[in-house]
C-alpha cells in the first residue's frame, strides 16, 4: 500500500517539474538541487523500517519543504500535504486534527498560491484517507484469515488425532483379534496336530514290523485330525458375532445408561429368536422406546419402567411400562403419534394403556410371516 | 363381494378415542368375529357401523355404498341385535317383532309371514301371544333376535348376544347364527366370551384400546404368538420309554420326562398324535391320561396385550 503514497507523491512532484519549467524566475541549479533532496529523503523514508527513524525522517523532509519553499520558489509548498498527512499514525480518531493541520499553511500564503495549495491539500487529504482505509480494512481482513487459519490448524490437529486414535484402536482390536486366535490355535488345535503327527509317525515305523498296531494308530491319527477340523470350525463360527448381538447389546447398553441417569430400576427381559429382527425393525424399536421413556421420565413418576421384547411366532411385541400414575384417558401428543407413524411405516401397531401404570406396547410382524 | 368396508374408522367422545383408525373388510357369508375386552371400542364400531353414530373420520360402505349418504338403502339390509335388550314387555312377543319389522316398511300379509317365520326361527312361535316379562333371559335375547331378522338384512349384527343367559339358550343361539349364515347372511359377531368367538366365526379381528391388533383366522391369529402346542400323557411306568424315539416322530419338537409324565412339545397342523400314541402301546407302556395343550385366543391376547380378556 506504501506504493499508493509514492505514487501520489512522484505525480505531484512531476506536477511541480512541470510548472518550474515555464517559471520565469529560474535558479535551476537550486531547484533541482531541493527537488533531488526531497526525492533522497523520501526515498529513505520508505527504506527505514524502524518507526523513530521514519519519523525523524519524515521531521527532516517537512524541515527542508519549508526551507526550500522560503529560500528557493514558493511552489515548494505544494509538497508539504502528504507530508504532514503521514506524520500522522493510523488512526482514523485524527481525521479532523488532519483535516486542520494540512490546511492551516493556507494562511500566510499568497492569494494564487493558496488555491493551488488548497486543492493539492484537498487531493492529498483525500488520498491519504483512502490510503488509510483500504490499509485498516486489508489489516482487518488479515486478522480474520489469521483466526480462521489457526481454527483450522486446530481443526486439523484434532482430526489427526482422531484418525490416529480410531487407527490405533483397529489395530489394538485386531491384536487382540489375532492374540485370541493364536491362543486358540495353540492350545487346542496345536496340540491336536501335535497328537495325530505323533500317531502318524509312530504308525510309519510299526508299519513293517506290526501292521495291525499301525492301522489303529492310523484310525487314532484321522479321529484326532477330524476333531481338530471341527474344532477350527467351531473357532471360525465364534468369530462373526451373531446379528443379534448388534441390536440386543446395544439395547442393553442403553437401557442401563438410562438407568444409571435417572437412577430408575429398568428390567430388561427378551424372549424368542433376537436374530429375526431386522435391523430397521431394532431401528424403530429403538427411537420408540426412547420417547417411551422419555415421556415415562417427563409425566408418570415412576420409579421402575419395564422393558420386555418377546419375539413370537410370527410378531415381535415390545412393551414398556412403568409403575407411576397413568393416565385414564389417554390423550395423543406429537409423540405418540410420532411412535404410530414410525410403528405403521412397519405396519405395525401401538397400543397405549394408561389404567394400571402407564404401558406402551409395540406390536410389528415378523417379515414374510404374515 | 364386499358386505362392509371400514376404512379408517376414527370416533373420538370429547378427546378421548374410542375407535382409533381402524379398517376392516367383511366379504359376503363370512361370520365375522370382534374379540377384545370390555371397553376395548367394540359396541362403538357397531353403532357406527349401523349409523347410530357419526364417524370423527373415515369411512364406512355396506354393500358398497357409504352408510351415511345412502342410509336408508344400508338401514334397510343391516339387522342389529343390540347388547341392552330392546323389546317392549308390554306387548306380545308377535307384537313386538312386527312392530320392528314395520318400521322397515314391511305391512299386511307380508307382516305377518315374515313376523311368523322370524319366531319360528329362533323357536317362539308357539309363545307369540305370551308376554316377554315372563320370559326368561334366553327367550328374550332370542326374542330379541327375531326382531332384528324379520325384514331379512343381508348383514346381522350381534352385540355380545349371550350375555347373562342358560347355556341351553346360549347353543340354541350360537346354532341359529350357523343357521342363518347358512340362509347366506353375513354376520358381525362382538364378544368377550373367547370360546364361542373360537366356535363359531370364520375369520376374528382382536380389539384392544380402539385399535384392531390382530386379525384373521382363528389358526393364523394362534400362529402369531407360536406354532407348536405341548402334549402331555401320564403314563404308569417310564421305564419302557425311549424319548429319542419319540423325538423321531413327524412334527415333534421337544420331549421331556416329568415324574410320570411325558411332555411333548409337537409342531401345530401335524397330527402325529397316532404315531405317538402306537409307539406308547408297542412299548406296551399303560397310558393314564392324555392331555393336548394348544393356545387358544385367550392366550394370544394376553401374549399380545399383557392383560385378560375377562377382569
Amino acid at each position: 500500500m506504501e506504493f499508493w503514497m509514492i505514487f501520489s507523491k512522484l505525480i505531484l512532484l512531476g506536477y511541480l517539474v512541470l510548472r518550474f519549467i515555464h517559471v520565469t524566475d529560474r535558479n535551476i541549479p537550486w531547484i533541482i538541487f531541493s527537488l533531488l533532496l526531497y526525492l533522497c529523503i523520501n526515498i529513505l523514508y520508505y527504506i527505514v523500517k524502524q518507526d523513530r527513524m521514519k519519523r525523524g525522517i519524515l521531521f527532516l523532509s517537512l524541515v527542508q519543504i519549508l526551507a526550500s519553499y522560503y529560500m528557493v520558489q514558493s511552489l515548494f509548498i505544494l509538497l508539504l500535504p502528504l507530508n504532514l498527512c503521514e506524520i500522522f499514525p493510523f488512526q482514523n480518531k485524527n481525521r479532523f486534527m488532519i483535516l486542520i493541520l494540512v490546511f492551516l499553511p493556507l494562511l500566510p500564503l499568497p492569494n494564487d498560491l493558496a488555491f493551488q495549495y488548497g486543492l493539492v491539500a484537498a487531493l492529498s487529504f483525500i488520498i491519504y484517507m483512502m490510503f488509510m482505509q483500504f490499509t485498516a480494512r486489508l489489516q482487518m481482513q488479515e486478522a480474520q484469515l489469521d483466526v480462521m487459519r489457526k481454527n483450522l490448524q486446530k481443526v486439523t490437529r484434532i482430526l489427526n488425532e482422531n484418525n490416529e486414535f480410531i487407527r490405533q484402536s483397529e489395530y489394538t482390536f485386531k491384536l487382540e483379534e489375532r492374540n485370541r486366535l493364536a491362543q486358540v490355535f495353540h492350545d487346542k488345535i496345536g496340540h491336536t496336530m501335535t497328537g495325530a503327527l505323533i500317531q502318524m509317525e509312530a504308525a510309519k515305523r510299526l508299519i513293517g514290523s506290526d501292521q495291525k498296531k499301525a492301522l489303529e494308530l492310523l484310525q487314532n491319527a484321522i479321529n484326532i485330525s477330524n476333531m481338530g477340523i471341527e474344532q477350527i470350525r467351531i473357532t471360525l463360527k465364534n468369530l462373526k458375532p451373531p446379528i443379534e448381538q448388534i441390536g440386543i447389546n446395544r439395547m442393553k447398553l442403553f437401557i442401563e445408561e438410562f438407568s444409571a441417569k435417572h437412577s430408575l430400576s429398568m428390567p430388561f427381559i427378551y424372549k424368542g429368536d433376537m436374530e429375526r429382527i431386522t435391523p430397521i425393525q431394532w431401528k424403530i424399536i429403538y427411537e420408540n422406546l426412547t420417547e417411551a421413556l422419555t415421556n415415562a421420565l417427563k409425566y408418570s413418576e415412576a420409579t421402575m419402567i419395564s422393558i420386555k421384547i418377546h419375539v413370537l411366532n410370527t410378531m415381535i411385541k415390545v412393551e414398556v411400562k412403568d409403575n407411576g400414575v397413568g393416565v385414564q384417558k389417554v390423550k395423543k401428543g406429537i409423540g405418540l403419534i410420532g411412535m404410530e407413524e414410525r410403528t405403521a411405516s412397519i405396519n405395525g401397531k401401538i397400543i397405549v394403556d394408561g389404567t394400571n401404570g402407564f404401558s406402551v406396547t409395540m406390536l410389528i410382524p415378523i417379515q414374510g410371516t404374515m | 363381494m364386499k358386505v362392509l368396508e371400514v376404512k379408517n374408522l376414527t370416533k373420538k367422545f370429547d378427546g378421548f378415542i374410542a375407535v382409533d383408525n381402524i379398517s376392516l373388510s367383511i366379504n359376503e357369508g363370512e361370520i365375522f368375529g370382534l374379540l377384545g375386552p370390555n371397553g376395548a371400542g367394540k359396541s362403538t364400531t357397531i353403532n357406527l357401523i349401523a349409523g347410530l353414530l357419526r364417524s370423527s373420520e373415515g369411512e364406512i360402505k355396506i354393500l358398497g355404498k357409504n352408510n351415511m349418504k345412502h342410509s336408508r338403502y344400508t338401514k334397510m339390509n343391516i339387522g342389529i341385535v343390540p347388547q341392552d335388550l330392546a323389546i317392549y314387555e308390554d306387548l306380545t312377543a308377535f307384537e313386538n317383532v312386527k312392530f320392528f319389522a314395520g318400521l322397515y316398511g314391511l305391512r299386511g300379509t307380508e307382516l305377518t309371514d315374515r313376523v311368523q317365520e322370524a319366531l319360528e326361527f329362533v323357536g317362539l312361535l308357539d309363545m307369540q301371544r305370551a308376554y316377554p316379562k315372563n320370559f326368561s333371559g334366553g327367550m328374550k335375547r332370542r326374542l330379541n333376535i327375531a326382531c332384528a331378522i324379520a325384514h331379512r338384512p343381508k348383514l346381522i349384527i350381534m352385540d355380545e348376544p349371550t350375555v347373562g343367559i342358560d347355556p341351553h339358550s346360549r347353543n340354541y343361539i350360537l346354532q341359529s347364527i350357523h343357521k342363518l349364515n347358512e340362509m347366506g347372511c353375513t354376520i358381525i359377531y362382538t364378544s368377550h366370551y373367547m370360546e364361542e368367538v373360537e366356535e363359531i366365526c370364520t375369520r376374528i379381528s382382536i380389539m384392544d384400546h380402539g385399535k384392531v391388533i390382530a386379525e384373521g383366522t382363528k389358526e393364523q391369529l394362534i400362529a402369531i404368538i407360536t406354532n407348536t402346542k405341548d402334549i402331555w400323557i401320564e403314563v404308569k411306568s417310564v421305564e419302557q420309554i425311549d424319548i429319542e424315539k419319540i423325538k423321531e416322530i413327524n412334527g415333534v419338537k421337544t420331549v421331556s420326562l416329568d415324574k410320570n409324565v411325558i411332555k411333548i412339545n409337537s409342531e401345530i397342523g401335524i397330527n402325529n398324535l397316532n404315531n405317538i400314541l402306537l409307539y406308547l402301546m408297542n412299548q406296551k407302556v399303560e397310558i393314564g391320561s392324555l392331555e393336548e395343550r394348544e393356545p387358544n385366543l385367550e392366550t394370544v391376547f394376553l401374549t399380545l396385550t399383557g392383560r385378560n380378556l375377562r377382569d
